[in-house]
């Protein structure tokens, strides 16, 4: 069959045309093909990503009937989906098409302009033979299920269900304990404004429980899930004597399992004794919602309290972001209880990062709060031994210590992490996609964190990055609309495989399943990200990467380097 | 491992080795503990083994446990016997250390499955290289004969990868028969697994006898051929460095891949050096001529060898079959051997010691190839690399 491949060099107005020359290009392209029965449409354009060069290029591959496009221009991370576009309104398929970079890999960055003509020439030759090995690929549509699971009952789930259900979206919610709200239903206020957060929270759980578009299921936990953005298959069942087990089908999956507090007795630098006053941050907020004030267990107030930050913050190696503000609340309440009480707080650093947080601390100072940096501290009961800044050793007595121990990932994260197939973070909280990119998707699509889940952090944000997961679902999964699952995946021809489940150990998407029976592998197309992980590590050669295949790749090579 | 390792067990000993353990043998079968016996059987023309599975106990006596070649690596037996999954029959397989090995290395692959399978191993003194063999079969029968029954183990007439292996004695199978130590010692039966001490224990065999002796002589054995494995390496190492010498190494070679089809390691339907992507276009052949002034057939012979070292080099266990294969005589098996000893090096791993070693390439650890790490690190700070 005759083909006709077109070469489009763009120009890039200067980008291009100034660092290379243009005309010997179009000279030694047209020579390609010679002897096969290969026609060569070479041509160059000023800028083909203008709306004038589409439908340049769009034209130019209908009036010469082309099999085959090449565009040699700027990085495809810039336009490769541009041209696709343009392939997608004609009838060449776009997979038939390959983008050639002359300028990042070549123009930009080769100064002499010989040695980049040089380049540019063998790269393009290079990509025109390629392209005669490239075959059509087809974009499927798959149906979703717009529906979304919440894993995780606190305010950062709470947040989540409220923003994405609706008529079109039904949201599951499932809580591990009994009773929803997790650690933010339990204090009495939210810093900084001192509000009374119980009541917030309650109204937000009576919201969620009431909603006609949300089921609640408390005491329940997730037992196994299979499946791939837009078409999960979940199994949850309650905890407790009857187990009863349900099998769910959703697009999307939010965890926001929350985290708990290092116990105290974990830091032998810290000692304490049955019956010592020595309390932890958390313990405090329980007295004070309680009690409405700090009493020792004996019923009268402590004349002197000290207030020991950063538990933990070395042995965990990460800040917990919210003690320092939790601490200082705690020192401004007992100052208001009573502001005879001595006040002293023991800090390594503080960590004041939100707009209004400088303002309180300051007030809280101005109340006559001591704060003390310290080197290194310990305490034996309520004796605090600590080393200031000034090298020197104190000693000092309290009637009451507060320690604020480091928040750490909620029990059971590892089990959900593997059962959902998604990395954890060395610290042990789950690991996001990418930190600025991607910050609430994880490595399995369709499966998102939120909240302190994701790492330690307070209400506010926990409540941001749950409308930012509510945003990302909202606008992946459509009611009603399909999605298109990558087409440059992997596949294994069945008869290279010998069954040796190398391509299994490597890939970290679990979109290979083994068959027993024909003792072969298999690429679940869907799930597959087209990674090529499994293509490099097979030892038969058994695996091709669609798009990528090894005649694709050797042979650009080859010609690039005759 | 079973009871006392430091134990064997005493069994009834024939005039010849190679009786004992096939009366051993036949008394499992009649005792119905297992199913099948794979062993070497003499093929009618007398100079070659063909590998036997046998159910019937009357066929026993025909087979050869102690062959004094390897035509055929018994890993290859294994996997024809159990690649689609486990045998239905418990079969006692009869191997020399480095097929035990290879089979272990396939199980990691998938490509034998260990789990009915019997692995019984005997300290090896090598292999008689298959051309010496085929010259004189009845003499090279009666000299390895007398090495066995003469306790020799460092004799010279075995093929250089025998000569200098120290895995001669290794325990990675179920049972081992202990032959090594002072001439008109008795052969001794040792468990290496848990399988191997249930067999033992359903023969009725009692673990008393004191090891350490044959520890103490396997492990002299050893030392010796350790410091050969020095000498036969450094006769290689040249062979290898560098393009000049590969293609001098390699300027006899026909490319008849004959090494990867007789290498058990090498176990893919189609080895890529066979498919369509290594043979390239007469266009393509024809510029290459042009720019070098000429061309030899067949072609890309290095890229087949150094290619087939990076595919299979971490697995190689010093077989030496591909030597045997060799239609040309190019010391294949000593060079892989080399090759191999240096990439299992570089990731600490020994091919074919434990089926709980995982392959170099199925498992990423943070702090390998630390030697890598300091190259670039130097490269990047611009010191000037190490030699």
């Amino acid at each position: 069959m005759k083909r006709k491949i077109g070469v489009y060099i763009c120009e890039c107005g200067p980008n291009i045309a100034d660092n290379v020359h243009i005309n010997k290009i179009l000279e030694a392209v047209s020579s390609f093909g010679e002897t096969d029965d290969i026609e060569i449409v070479v041509k160059s354009y000023k800028l083909l990503c203008s709306g004038e060069g589409k439908e340049y290029l769009k034209n130019e591959i209908e009036e010469n009937k082309l099999t085959h496009l090449i565009v040699a221009a700027c990085s495809p991370r810039d336009h490769n989906s541009t041209f696709i576009n343009v392939c997608k309104q004609t009838s060449l398929n776009p997979y038939l098409y390959r983008m050639i970079n002359i300028r990042e890999h070549c123009a930009w960055i080769v100064h002499d302009k010989e040695q980049a003509t040089e380049r540019a020439i063998r790269y393009i030759r290079g990509g025109l033979r390629r392209v005669l090995f490239q075959t059509e690929l087809y974009e499927k549509k798959l149906d979703i299920n717009p529906d979304v699971l919440v894993v995780g009952g606190g305010i950062a789930g709470l947040e989540v269900a409220l923003s994405l259900a609706s008529p079109q979206r039904k949201v599951f919610l499932i809580e591990k304990k009994e009773i929803l709200g997790g650690y933010a239903a339990l204090y009495q206020s939210l810093l900084p404004r001192q509000q009374e957060a119980r009541q917030e929270v309650q109204l937000k759980i009576k919201e969620v429980t009431n909603h006609p578009h949300i089921q609640v299921m408390t005491h329940t936990r997730l037992d196994q899930m299979i499946g791939f953005l837009g078409n999960f298959e979940v199994g949850v069942s309650s905890i407790g004597d009857s187990g009863t087990a349900t099998d769910m089908k959703v697009g999307a999956i939010v965890v926001a399992t929350g985290f708990s507090m290092t116990a105290i007795s974990n830091f032998p630098q810290f000692r304490v004794r049955d019956g010592d006053e020595v309390y932890s941050a958390l313990d405090i907020e329980g007295m004070l919602s309680e009690k409405g004030q700090i009493v020792r267990r004996s019923g009268d107030a402590p004349k002197s309290v000290g207030l020991i930050h950063c538990v933990g913050r070395d042995e965990r190696g990460y800040c917990s972001r919210i003690c320092c503000n939790a601490m200082i609340k705690i020192a401004g309440q007992i100052k208001a209880q009573d502001a005879s009480i001595k006040v002293s707080a023991f800090i390594r650093d503080l960590c004041l990062p939100d707009k209004m947080d400088q303002d309180f601390f300051k007030e809280v100072k101005a109340q006559g709060v001591e704060f003390i940096r310290v080197q290194d501290i310990k305490s034996d009961g309520l004796r605090v031994q600590y080393t200031g800044m000034d090298m020197h050793s104190v000693n000092a007595d309290f009637d009451m210590l507060v320690l604020a121990p480091a928040m750490e990932p909620a029990e059971g994260t590892a089990g959900l992490a593997s059962d959902l197939g998604i990395p954890l973070h060395e610290t042990g909280f789950y690991q996001e996609a990418h930190q600025t990119i991607n910050p609430v998707a994880t490595a399995t699509d369709g499966v998102f964190v939120v909240g302190a889940a994701h790492g330690p952090k307070g209400i506010t944000d926990s409540v941001l990055q749950a409308q930012a997961a509510a945003a990302k679902i909202m606008s992946m999964l459509i009611p009603g609309e399909k999605i298109i699952p990558e087409v440059k995946v992997s596949e294994v021809l069945e008869a290279f495989c010998m069954g040796c489940k190398t391509c299994l150990e490597v890939c970290h998407y679990g979109a290979i399943v083994f068959d027993e029976e024909k003792s072969i592998s298999v690429v679940k197309e869907a799930i597959c990200r087209g990674c090529g992980n499994c293509a490099g590590s097979c030892p038969s050669g058994a695996i091709q990467l669609k798009h990528f295949t090894n005649p694709q790749i050797y042979q650009e090579v080859i010609e690039a380097l005759r | 491992m079973g009871a006392d390792p430091h134990c064997g067990a005493e069994i009834s000993v024939e005039k010849e080795t190679g009786k004992t353990i096939l009366n051993f043998l036949k008394h499992m079968l009649n005792q119905k503990l297992i199913d099948g016996l794979l062993m070497p059987v003499m093929v009618p023309s007398g100079d070659s083994y063909a590998w036997i599975l046998m159910k019937d106990s009357t066929l026993v006596d025909r087979a050869n446990p102690l062959a004094p070649v390897m035509p055929v690596q018994g890993a290859k037996a294994l996997k024809s016997l159990t690649r689609k999954g486990k045998s239905d029959m418990t079969v006692a397989a009869v191997m020399r250390p480095c097929e035990v090995k290879a089979a272990v290395e396939l199980s990691k692959l998938s490509q034998v499955n260990l789990d009915q399978l019997i692995l019984v191993s005997y300290d090896c003194p090598g292999a008689i290289p298959l051309e010496m063999y085929s010259q004189d079969p009845a003499g090279k029968e009666s000299h390895f004969r007398s090495m066995i029954e003469g306790k020799q183990f460092e004799e010279d007439s075995v093929k250089p990868v025998c000569q200098f292996c120290t895995d001669f004695s290794v325990p990675a199978s179920d049972l081992h028969f202990a032959l090594a130590g002072e001439e008109g010692s008795k052969p001794v039966i040792v468990s290496c697994s848990e399988k191997g001490s249930s067999l033992m224990d359903k023969m009725g065999l009692k673990t008393s006898h004191d090891l350490t002796p044959w520890e103490n002589r396997v492990e002299e054995i050893r030392k010796a051929k350790s410091k050969k494995r020095e000498e036969i390496y450094k006769t290689v190492q040249h062979m290898v460095e560098g393009f000049d010498n590969l293609l001098d190494t390699f300027s006899d070679c026909i490319g008849c891949h004959n090494c990867q089809s007789a290498c058990p390691i090498c176990y893919c339907r189609q080895c890529y050096f066979d498919s369509k992507e290594a043979r390239p276009e007469a266009r393509f052949l024809l510029e290459q001529a042009e720019k070098r002034g000429g061309i030899s057939f067949p072609q890309d012979k290095i890229l087949f060898h150094v290619g087939r070292m990076s595919h299979m080099s971490l697995s190689c266990v010093s077989c030496g079959l591909c030597s045997d294969a060799c239609p040309v005589s190019i010391p294949v098996a000593r060079i892989f051997s080399y090759v191999g000893s240096q990439t299992q090096k570089a990731f600490e791993y020994d091919a074919g010691k434990t089926a709980g070693e995982a392959l170099p390439m199925k498992e990423y650890k943070m702090d390998e190839l630390q030697e890598i790490h300091e190259m670039i690190k130097s490269a990047e700070s611009g010191e000037v690399p190490h030699e």
